[in-house]
């Protein structure tokens, strides 16, 4: 009778064990986080990786053609002057280390907007697409903030003033789409920032300059 | 088999065996709490696909993403030992290999520092808004900034590299960064000078930072400094479809 309860609770406790091991198992990061999210959200996720993984395939195709064209000059014996030239614009125009021009929209903000706001506008046009920004005529780098409370923001040590200007290149209706969409960033400082008065404008031809940081690092080394 | 010798042995066992699973039901119970966390569990059908899917495609970015860098330096390779009128060439190749570290297309390591960024853990008060105890893409963009601001100077957030192009956006209560999906904790590592870590707390805004999301609302900011921090390379696409490149000398006329 003993020895029959004792399997019993055994059994019991067994079970219980197993239950807990597989809910514990399967609460245990399975989506690396996207168990949290609701159906919505992962469709978000899920669009959001398509058009992702879509450019990153293009550029995939982009950089295995250049390594083909690189191989073939290199097996003719040909200089591959060229193709370093091509390579080195687009990488320093992209990081702000040459000026660059092209379509886009310029966005006029006047009033007192701390810099925290200007920087989500920057981050709302970088989502959308934009491939090169400045604000008050300076170009926007990785490490570039622009900071400070409304009405006194300033961007690298140069103070922005009451009325300046975003310059952003890329495709017009895009940018001016994700800005002004419902919802979206312009509408959210309008409620919040009543003050300050954000004007929206595609533009057919933007220049923006190059940046005048020191793009070098002086502390980090490459890690080869 | 029901001598007394035996029953002393048999008893033991299936104590032991009680004990043993008992305490490993304890440690289930206290993970499975611990794990529930203040994040909302849903439980749709349409749900589990989704989630199959977004792994999916999560992993086919991450091999595209090694494939990227993986074709970057094998060009960077060929173009070294390009040949051509040797100066040129050369003079091209350092000029390349200093414009793809300034733009973040090799890793970096240095000094600096790690700054963790987790969800509160408090109870929320009723009438309080249940996303402000969660990390926001604000709270990391922030983070950013004020990194930048002490003096960083390549900074990865969870290892995606912060770009001129980078967008960092909210998803239910995880975030994106260069569009790929992050959850939390998030660690933004910055490398910088060596003093990173007073310059970047003797900034007001930090502190206001500190006070507005870390005493207010309980979000847990830590810090960590390691010997050597290691910030990868951008492995996106470099977006250059409307922009033209204006090589310096020549006019740039709006």
């Amino acid at each position: 009778m003993r020895r029959r309860s004792s399997q019993l609770s055994i059994a019991l406790v067994a079970l219980i064990l197993g239950v807990l091991l597989v809910v514990q198992l399967r609460s245990q990061n399975p989506g690396g986080g996207l168990e949290g999210l609701s159906a919505q959200e992962l469709t978000d996720v899920v669009g959001n990786l398509n058009t992702r993984n879509e450019q990153l395939r293009t550029e995939r195709a982009q950089l295995q053609a250049e390594v083909q064209q690189l191989a073939e000059a290199e097996a003719r014996g040909e200089n591959s002057v060229g193709q370093l030239q091509s390579d080195l614009l687009r990488i320093q125009a992209w990081s702000g280390l040459l000026a660059v021009s092209g379509p886009g929209v310029r966005l006029t903000v006047t009033g007192p907007i701390p810099g925290l706001a200007v920087e989500d506008l920057l981050n709302e046009l970088r989502n959308a697409g934009a491939e090169a920004v400045s604000v008050g005529g300076i170009r926007v780098v990785a490490g570039t903030v622009v900071a400070g409370s409304g009405g006194a923001v300033s961007v690298e040590g140069t103070p922005l003033g009451g009325t300046f200007e975003i310059a952003a290149i890329g495709n017009p209706p895009s940018l001016t789409g994700s800005l002004t969409r419902a919802g979206g960033m312009m509408a959210q400082l309008r409620a919040t920032l009543p003050e300050v008065e954000l004007v929206v404008t595609p533009v057919d031809r933007l220049a923006l300059p190059a940046t005048t940081r020191t793009l070098t690092p002086a502390h980090g080394a490459p890690r080869l | 088999m029901t001598s007394i010798g035996a029953r002393f042995r048999t008893i033991p066992t299936w104590q032991l065996t009680l004990g043993i699973a008992l305490l490993a039901l304890g440690f289930l119970i206290a993970a499975q709490l611990q794990s529930e966390g203040p994040r909302v569990t849903y439980t749709s059908q349409e749900r589990a696909p989704l989630v199959a899917t977004a792994q999916g495609l999560q992993a086919q970015q991450d091999a595209l993403k090694a494939e990227i860098v993986s074709l970057r330096s094998q060009i960077a390779t060929i173009e070294q030992q390009g040949k051509g009128s040797a100066d040129q060439v050369r003079q091209l190749n350092d000029q390349l290999a200093a414009a793809r570290v300034a733009a973040g297309l090799i890793a970096l390591h240095g000094p600096g520092l790690v700054l963790q960024l987790q969800d509160s853990t408090n109870p929320v008060p009723p009438g309080d808004n249940a996303t402000d105890y969660v990390v926001s893409a604000k709270d990391v963009r922030t983070a950013v900034e004020l990194l930048w601001l002490a003096g960083a100077e390549a900074i990865a957030v969870n290892g995606e590299r912060v770009t001129a192009s980078t967008a960092i956006l909210d998803i239910g209560g995880s975030l994106l960064v260069n569009s790929a999906y992050q959850s939390q904790p998030y660690q933004v590592s910055a490398i910088g000078p060596a003093d990173l870590y007073p310059r970047l707390t003797a900034e007001p805004a930090f502190q206001q930072f500190l006070r507005d999301r870390g005493e207010r609302f309980g979000i847990r900011i830590a810090f960590a400094q390691p010997p050597d921090v290691v910030v990868p390379a951008y492995a996106g696409t470099i977006n250059l479809r409307n922009a033209r490149a204006v090589p310096s000398g020549s006019p740039t006329t709006p």
